[in-house]
């Protein structure tokens, strides 16, 4: 019940958004009001969650299509929940920085806004195969007027391009879906057994592959990224190629054991080359943008090393990771945003010296940045070292390579900290002192705080996302009869 | 113990986010006190706490503690632990200690500083990381101390970022330390691998019991080494060093001087079980030591910044901790980190006293004479030299002495080579330190110092918070090389004896012999320097060799050429002609065509309604003769 | 039964459809036009009856008396629109109309 309420109240809020004649501020305001009391619901379901049980939490199945063996269930377990708290957290302050950014047309923005977070939080809570479909499309038509409308110059572009690819690899999914749930009769994720057929297992990881992005698949990126209004770029890095970390541990690793195995390597190898490529492009780009942009594929790429190491050390830092990443992601565009409506730019060319006379924004750039290059003592460096970690027992090439990441993700952090604070002022940079202000404060310093208590303990999620914290055991139970028997 | 190590770690934590969060809303000098305090608070716990470890027998000595689990993925479990034992307690000691009087020493430094809360924040800051690192009960633990201290540094050298050096100096710090922490995490990564744990405990008894091969113990030491090297500044990782001179003077006192930079020294000491298991990197461990020790000394020769010179004297007496621990020789090394810390960090602030009496200026070229306006600073500055170079009975003679007899000790090849390094070294250090002292001291006094700034007509050479510590860091470096005096007693060795047993072990004959032959290489040193410095020329005459030691060997150059320029080329490489082009351009043909392939659909809407009509009955048609044929 | 058979029937059907088509798709007068759709309609209707006619049923005729009924309807709103455009002076031409484009 609880599951299907955190997926409908942003979604019923939306309608309301839609159809209530309020004025722009009032809108924000509802809208704001909707995506706070989801977060409340959230925060409050923690209490009763059993993260260390064997059965899924808040879980509810419903016959849908009965011939088609279609149902809509729903249910989370450890690794979900926290996927589902990164969406509302980061949603909310998305909602909040869309009413500080005053967007106009705010009715059907706020609106689009809660049906984004709504259909992000039921692919994270699905656990029917076609109704995670069905969600992970259902992402696709916000973003896409989200940032063809609201975007910058070339938005149409940039919005065209995501989801042209987004759905390319999303059909050949369905494809494989369809297959793989009419040779088992069931769509069922609990239900449904596994099979070793090489190109159900490729339909699936076309769309994740595009979704996380992994290269090559990440032409999408740097475009949508970049032209994207900063909120919407938040939630794309830090909440939406999470989906892909949710499809590949809950579906793809469980119920594809065999090609799992085969493709280990392959899958790795690509993992390890996106994050070099990711961390290695990010050190040359531009602007504030770009580095976030390819900084994000190279954690991406690293998150999927981390899945694909299939251990416990992997899966854990994995989504450790995945919540670390996402924050501060979304934290780092939300900076971007504010610096670009200080300065009319996010070129470094153009700026320099902002540490001067804004002691607020140069913290907390330091300390966004500081955490995205994985400080040792940080949650980022928690989640790292464990996928490290992990992924050493497949071969120490790809730790020596994450390694060296590490060594590539101070270059360009460091880069994007010294360009934007230190040196001279730029041109863009104006003379009076623009700090920022409590209400720009409010939507990053959430963010923030929650990163710094996850780095004083890392165990708080990593201790809890998978039933009786071992992961390989548990996603290996998954496949055959379902829970339990391994 | 365990109640005064907590009290140590978190005193400068709370200092340091009561700074940043309390911001604008307290003064500068508050700040400064605040920073002060919360350090000295922490020297207080450390006292405590090794106050109630020296009540107990040896064997009691070491504790651990844990505040909660810190991460938790399967099978490893890493806590939040502390390990108070005598190591421990001296680099806790060490580090608050002389910390305190260098925070305090920029109350009076800083004074003016636009963003004096930020930097007495950071300080606090570093004092809270470099005593997780010496305290962190766990392997895991040492790399978040020592990440967060490279981090600090970072803060700090680039404290006054509206200058571009300072800002590139601390990139690269950030940069190289990054790298070492690198290579530690890979050998972490074989440790979990193969003994499934980071503790401590768990890991040493694998290595000393045989259960790792000697590969992985290899390989492991070797990623230890790395990061020991990197932080250390030792060569091949050094280049960072002499460029975080850029930071203030205390922050190179405190950091680069007396304690991050030895961290590399206690990491081997703490860690070495893995290293004896795998001697051949324990041996390399005292040739770099040897090597950097040599070259550091002569580049110091031709070194024209105060504050550079004491920079590569520091990269070279670490060399000899290298040595040291690299001969076994733990107690000795650690020894030769305490006085060093004393008398280096003394030399940096009596240098401080100097550049701020001189209005900024470093060079010292542009000084001399000072020995008659500065008398405070000069006595000062002399008993640091005279320590450093090894003059009796001063601190320096004590324990540099003291690895030298170990490699003595050691014998064989590798024994003899260090040895006679080391000798020469002490030459060396004869050399570079007398230099330094007459070009600043004696002789005629340049243009500028005859006009010091109005301000210290009335302190005199320095407000006391400067003074102070000066006065307490030469008492230091003057007494405290008596806690080991060969063949007499030696409490402090015996302190460490159950932590670190050393390998070697010299005989009081040797020591003396040793002691004789360093002081007497030392004061000809000191002779050469003050014949040349009388007749007006430089120690190393213009020419090639000069050349190349101006250059510092050459090392920038090379890493510029090897790895700072490829890797740009690399990256700009693939954006441009991999990422841009292929992978923008092929989508962008993409969206192009999709457009395209609209707008010609969307003619067909013409709008036209005869041209619907006409569609319609065209379409009937074939249907009505589709159904005629197929029936 | 007395009189032309049915193929007579459906070729005056045909014959007044095609005219009817013709109009449709030839004349731009929307009155033009109403009235071939008109013809078209009939000509359904012919078709209707004369195979009422053949098989003896009176499904046919009945059928094309809705059809009466609703070609009525349809020439109401129709000659309505075509009132409104001469009210507001609009050309009373089809091709003019081009707004609902793509």
């Amino acid at each position: 019940m609880l599951t299907t309420l955190l997926i409908f109240v942003p979604l019923v809020g939306a309608l309301l958004v839609w159809i209530a004649p309020l004025s722009r501020e009032s809108t924000a305001g509802l809208a704001l009001l909707v995506a706070l009391a989801e977060v409340g619901l959230w925060l409050g379901s923690t209490r009763n969650f059993d993260f260390g049980s064997d059965v899924q939490q808040y879980s509810a199945s419903q016959e849908w299509f009965e011939e088609l063996g279609i149902s809509y269930a729903v249910g989370l377990y450890g690794f979900q929940f926290w996927l589902v708290g990164l969406t509302v957290v980061v949603g909310a302050c998305a909602i909040g920085y869309g009413a500080w950014a005053n967007r106009d047309r705010a009715r059907a923005y706020f609106g689009l806004m809660l049906f984004l977070i709504g259909s992000l939080v039921g692919v994270f809570a699905s656990q029917d195969l076609i109704l995670f479909y069905v969600f992970f499309e259902a992402m696709l038509i916000p973003i896409y007027v989200l940032v063809g409308v609201w975007g910058g110059p070339g938005r149409m572009k940039a919005t065209l391009t995501f989801v042209l690819y987004t759905m390319a690899g999303s059909l050949l999914m369905l494809a494989a879906i369809i297959a793989f749930g009419i040779s088992q009769g069931t769509f069922l994720l609990a239900e449904i057994g596994t099979s070793s057929n090489d190109l159900i297992f490729l339909g699936f990881m076309a769309a994740f592959a595009v979704k996380a992005p992994l290269l090559p698949f990440h032409g999408w990126l740097r475009a949508a990224y970049t032209e994207a209004p900063p909120e919407v770029a938040a939630l794309l890095s830090g909440v939406v190629s999470k989906a892909a970390v949710f499809g590949l541990v809950w579906i793809v690793l469980p119920h594809f054991p065999q090609p799992v195995d085969d493709w280990r390597n392959v899958v790795l190898a690509l993992a390890a080359a996106t994050l070099v490529y990711g961390s290695v492009l990010a050190f040359r780009q531009p602007d504030v943008r770009g580095v976030i942009a390819y900084s994000s594929m190279g954690q991406m790429g690293l998150i999927v090393l981390g899945i694909f190491a299939v251990n416990d050390l992997g899966l854990d830092g994995a989504v450790l990771h995945s919540i670390n990443h996402g924050l501060v992601s979304a934290g780092l565009f939300f900076v971007a945003g504010m610096i670009e409506t200080r300065t009319g730019t996010g070129v470094f060319s153009e700026l320099g010296g902002m540490a001067k006379g804004r002691p607020i924004l140069a913290t907390l750039v330091m300390v966004l940045g500081i955490f995205a290059l994985a400080v040792p003592g940080s949650a980022n460096f928690a989640g790292e070292f464990a996928i490290l970690a992990g992924v050493f027992e497949h071969g120490w090439g790809y730790a020596a390579v994450g390694a060296g990441a590490i060594v590539l993700a101070a270059l360009y952090a460091l880069r994007l900290i010294s360009a934007v604070l230190h040196e001279r002022r730029g041109r863009s940079v104006r003379e009076e002192p623009d700090d920022l202000v409590g209400s720009e404060l409010i939507l990053v310093v959430p963010l923030v705080a929650i990163l710094a208590v996850l780095s004083a303990w890392p165990a708080g999620i990593s201790e809890r996302s998978f039933p009786a914290d071992a992961p390989a055991a548990f996603i290996g139970a998954q496949s055959g009869e379902g829970l339990g028997t391994p | 113990m365990i109640f005064g190590s907590w009290v140590c770690l978190l005193a400068p934590l709370v200092g340091f986010l009561a700074i940043l969060l309390a911001g604008t809303r307290i003064t500068r000098r508050q700040a400064g006190i605040l920073s002060t305090t919360s350090v000295f608070v922490g020297f207080a716990g450390a006292l405590v706490a090794f106050f109630d470890a020296w009540g107990r027998e040896p064997e009691e000595r070491g504790e651990l503690t844990t505040a909660w689990t810190w991460l938790k993925a399967g099978e490893l479990e890493v806590g939040l632990e502390l390990l108070i034992d005598p190591l421990s307690l001296v680099m806790m000691l060490v580090v608050t200690g002389i910390g305190g009087l260098i925070v305090l020493y920029s109350n009076g430094y800083m004074a003016g500083d636009d963003e004096e809360r930020r930097y007495f924040a950071y300080m606090a800051f570093f004092v809270f990381s470099m005593l997780l690192l010496v305290m962190g009960g766990n392997l895991l633990l040492l790399l978040v101390g020592w990440g967060l201290v490279g981090l600090a540094s970072y803060l700090l050298i680039g404290f006054h970022h509206e200058r571009a050096s300072a800002v590139a100096a601390a990139k690269k710090a950030f940069v190289i330390n990054a790298l070492g922490d690198a290579l530690l995490a890979l050998a972490f990564f074989l440790a979990i691998a193969k003994v499934g744990s980071l503790d401590f405990g768990v890991v040493f008894e694998a290595a000393e019991s045989g259960e790792l091969s000697d590969t992985v113990a290899t390989l492991v030491a070797l990623g230890l080494l790395g990061g020991a090297v990197a932080k250390s500044a030792q060569i091949p990782f050094h280049t960072w060093l002499p460029d975080a001179m850029e930071g203030p003077t205390p922050v190179s006192a405190l950091i680069h001087a007396a304690t991050m930079v030895t961290a590399g020294v206690y990491l081997i000491c703490r860690t070495h079980p893995v290293f004896e298991a795998a001697p051949e990197v324990q041996h390399l461990a005292a040739i770099l030591g040897l090597i950097t020790l040599l070259v550091a000394g002569v580049v110091a020769l031709v070194q024209w910044d105060i504050k550079r010179v004491i920079a590569y004297s520091t990269m070279s007496q670490i060399g000899y901790m290298f040595v040291g621990a690299g001969v076994g020789a733990y107690g000795f090394a650690m020894f030769h980190l305490v006085t060093h810390a004393f008398f280096k960090a003394l030399l940096f602030l009596a240098a401080g006293l100097v550049i701020h009496h001189l209005s900024g200026e470093q060079d010292i070229r542009k000084m001399g004479g000072l020995r008659s306006s500065m008398r405070f600073t000069h006595l000062t500055f002399l008993v640091g030299t005279l320590a450093l170079v090894g003059i009796p009975p001063l601190s320096g003679f004590w324990s540099k002495d003291a690895i030298l007899a170990s490699t003595l000790a050691e014998g064989g090849v590798l024994g003899w080579v260090l040895y006679v390094g080391g000798l020469v070294g002490a030459l060396l250090t004869g050399l570079y330190s007398l230099r330094l002292y007459l070009l600043v001291f004696h002789g005629e006094p340049a243009a500028q110092a005859e006009a010091p700034h109005a301000e210290h007509a009335h302190h005199g050479e320095g407000p006391r918070s400067m003074t102070i510590p000066v006065a307490v860091l030469a008492v230091g470096s003057a007494v405290a090389g008596l806690l080991g005096i060969p063949g007499v007693w030696h409490p402090f060795e015996d302190w460490l004896h159950d932590v670190a047993e050393p390998l070697v072990e010299p005989s009081t004959r040797q020591e003396w012999l040793t002691s004789g032959l360093a002081v007497t290489l030392g004061v000809l040193g000191a002779l050469l320097a003050w014949r040349a410095f009388k007749a007006g020329r430089e120690l190393v005459p213009d020419g090639a060799v000069r050349t190349t030691l101006e250059h510092k060997l050459w090392f920038d150059e090379l890493y510029d050429t090897v790895f700072s320029r490829p890797g740009q080329a690399i990256a700009v490489t693939l954006r441009d002609r991999f990422e841009t082009p292929v992978v923008q351009g092929g989508l962008d043909e993409v969206a192009e065509g999709t457009l395209r392939g609209a707008a010609a659909t969307s003619a067909a809407q013409s709008g036209l309604l005869r041209t619907y009509a006409l569609a319609i009955t065209i379409s009937v048609a074939v249907l009505a003769l589709v159904f005629l044929v197929v029936r | 039964m007395m009189g032309p058979g049915i193929p007579w029937y459906l070729a005056i059907s045909a014959m007044l459809f095609s005219i009817g088509v013709a109009g449709v798709l030839l004349r731009r007068s929307p009155l033009i036009v109403l009235l071939s759709l008109e013809l078209m309609l009939n000509a359904a209707n012919l078709a209707f009856v004369g195979f009422s006619r053949l098989f003896g049923e009176m499904d046919g005729q009945v059928f094309a008396l809705s059809v009466m009924a609703v070609a009525a309807a349809e020439v109401c709103v129709g000659l309505g629109l075509i009132v409104a455009m001469a009210r507001r002076n609009l050309a009373l031409d089809v091709d003019a109309f081009t707004e609902l484009r793509g």
